[in-house]
């Protein structure tokens, strides 16, 4: 337990002191984002959901992976920066432990898993839900691990479980005290309790996604109806916690000796995303991109990783400019629709 | 080509911005000589010749004598590169495609509008000849011209984008124009400027034209469910999307 002065404090102590960079959740305009932390004051453990995920920590927007000089040939870069990052709602730390298999799975991606080591993770319990969040009905609202630490706001303290080593070290500077039998039961009651404050519901249970998808592919009209408005823009991809695809360019400098090569985000709903050697594109159309992404999130990943790939977080339906992107209103129609 | 290729770079009717931002590269003007060799450029030097294998196109088309002039530089060029909104989507130029064309010329030259004749509409140099490629935006990137040029002289096809200003815009956290009450047509403009207008808190104004597949049916559709008019969408976004809407009816 700490109360919530000590806390600012102690957060106030590793901005100044910490070798680490220390990022949290705060203000842009009227949303969130995870940033770096100038003040502790600016640190806003109460907000409802960022606009991109913590996500970019480990796999940035855009990344350089590779410099070459005509003359000294080729150089690996990683650009880690060891850093804190404050305030991860559980359907991101969820979405994490799932990113950290994928990047290590048949290859290890050195570029997302040494700066995955690098970081200390510190979540915390949702206080506001976000009006496009479903994580009650994708078992995230609440998780018992994949953290270092666990804050959990309980009016003028906050509760903090200890989910690694590395969290440990992390308090050595805190003022903390043991929690009583009170402060125990008021954060299970926290953790049960948010789990009715989500407006969005999915009518099945995610267990029955694989299915149902498996079961709905070829109901076209469904997927070009609802896909109709669909930009290709690729929000729905570039926010969410668990898309990991990236795009992979050269680039040379003007003196055509030395250029470097990057990877950026990239997402499946893009039209050029699917295009393979030879030009053929072979999801051309726009429903079957649009198709694609919900085939992923409840089925292909889970036929692979055995995890649904969709943790509710609603970004996809809130960044959607047509609005047709929500994943509960696509697998409640579908339910609907396929008896 | 054989050696360094010989570069010529011309302005139609366009302002100059963008011959502008390539005088302005400053060290990298170095660069850009060491790998082509300009033979013409009016910002930047006296000489001229018609010898030359990449032409740089700046500007639209408004009148028989530029779109004779584009002709002859088709004819001298292996390459031609449009630079620039007016050049690669009729620009600022077309705003006036879909205004009484009198009423512009007498807005523009007075009394003497009969002395310059000009066609009643703007068009982008694609109308008028083949055009290899397009260094979009208004002005152009500098970043992006130094991609272009540096593909060409390697003799690789540049990577110009063809997604949303949307990517660029969620790839730097930006507040959505929708979610701020205002509208946007980032969705069909085609990216490559790193979102900058959105960047500082405005919204895309597509200056760097549509991408290649737009779903620009359901854009209309959009933006009259965020409360726009079909006619108030036209106004607002003429700006940059005159000339297309035209070419796009004639397909
Ligand atoms: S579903 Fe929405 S966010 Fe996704 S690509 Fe289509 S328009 Fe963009
Ligand atoms: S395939 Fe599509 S849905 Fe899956 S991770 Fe890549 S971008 Fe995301
Ligand atoms: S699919 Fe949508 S709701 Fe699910 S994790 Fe991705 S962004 Fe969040
Ligand atoms: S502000 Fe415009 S370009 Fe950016 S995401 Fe919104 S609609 Fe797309
Ligand atoms: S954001 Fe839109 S208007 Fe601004 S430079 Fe990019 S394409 Fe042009």
């Amino acid at each position: 337990m700490i109360s919530k002065e000590d806390f600012e404090a102690f957060v106030e102590r590793l901005v100044k002191e910490d070798h680490r960079e220390v990022v949290g959740v705060q203000e842009k305009g009227d949303k969130f984002v995870f940033d770096e932390l100038k003040a502790a004051k600016d640190l806003r453990l109460d907000y409802d959901v960022t606009i991109l995920p913590p996500k970019k920590y480990f796999m940035p927007q855009r990344e350089t992976l590779v410099k070459y000089k005509v003359k000294d040939g080729h150089k690996a870069v990683n650009e880690i920066t060891p850093r804190i990052i404050l305030g991860i709602h559980p359907y991101d730390l969820e979405a994490i432990r799932q990113m950290d298999k994928v990047f290590s799975d048949t290859y290890e991606d050195k570029n997302y898993l040494k700066k995955r080591e690098a970081s200390v993770l510190v979540g915390v319990n949702i206080e506001n839900v976000s009006e496009w969040c479903f994580a009650g009905s994708m078992g995230t609202s609440t998780i018992e691990e994949h953290y270092d630490l666990m804050l959990t706001d309980i009016g003028d303290k906050y509760a903090i479980e200890i989910g690694s080593e590395k969290g440990f070290e992390l308090l050595d500077e805190a003022d903390v005290m043991e929690a009583s039998e009170d402060d125990i039961s008021a954060v299970k009651k926290k953790k049960e309790g948010v789990k009715e404050k989500f407006e969005k519901k999915l009518d099945l249970p995610p267990e029955e996604l694989p299915i149902l998808l498996e079961r709905s592919y070829g109901n076209t009209d469904f997927w070009k109806e609802h896909s109709e408005k669909c930009y290709s823009c690729g929000s729905c991809n570039l926010v969410c916690p668990t898309c990991y695809c990236f795009d992979v360019k050269d680039f040379n400098e003007l003196t055509l000796d030395e250029g470097e090569r990057i990877r950026q985000w990239d997402g499946c709903l893009l039209e050029e995303f699917a295009i393979v050697a030879g030009d053929e594109n072979f999801r051309e159309n726009r429903y079957q991109r649009y198709r694609h992404r919900f085939m992923r999130k409840g089925r292909y990943i889970h036929d692979r990783f055995g995890d649904i790939a969709c943790v509710g977080c609603g970004r996809c339906g809130s960044h959607c400019v047509p609005d047709i992107a929500d994943p509960t209103e696509i697998y409640n129609d579908l339910k609907e629709v396929t008896k | 080509m054989s050696g360094k290729p010989k570069a010529a770079f011309f302005d139609l009717a366009g302002c100059e911005g963008d011959q502008l931002q390539i005088a302005n590269l400053e060290e990298k003007v170095l660069d850009l000589i060491n790998i082509v060799e300009v033979v013409s450029f009016r910002e930047i030097m006296k000489e001229h010749s018609d010898d030359y294998d990449i032409a740089f196109i700046e500007g639209s088309v408004t009148n028989d004598h530029l779109a004779e002039r584009l002709e002859e530089i088709r004819e001298n060029a292996s390459i031609v590169v449009g630079l620039g909104s007016c050049a690669t989507i009729g620009g600022i130029n077309s705003i006036r495609n879909s205004q009484d064309h009198e009423e512009v010329k007498h807005r523009v030259y007075g009394d003497q509008a009969d002395l310059f004749p000009s066609w009643d509409k703007a068009k982008a140099i694609e109308d008028v000849i083949k055009v290899d490629y397009h260094v979009h935006g208004c002005p152009i990137d500098r970043d992006e011209f130094i991609h272009v040029v540096e593909s060409l002289v390697l003799g690789k096809d540049p990577e110009i984008p063809n997604y949303p200003v949307c990517v660029e815009c969620k790839l730097n956290e930006n507040i959505c124009a929708f979610e701020r009450d205002e509208f946007c047509v980032g969705p069909v403009t085609r990216a490559g400027c790193d979102s900058c207008c959105v960047n500082e808190g405005t919204i895309c104004w597509g200056c760097r034209g549509l991408i290649d597949n737009p779903n620009d049916d359901a854009h209309s559709d959009v933006l009259e469910e965020y409360g726009l008019s079909a006619e108030e969408v036209m106004k607002k976004f003429n700006l940059y999307f005159g000339w297309q809407q035209e070419a796009r009816k004639d397909e």
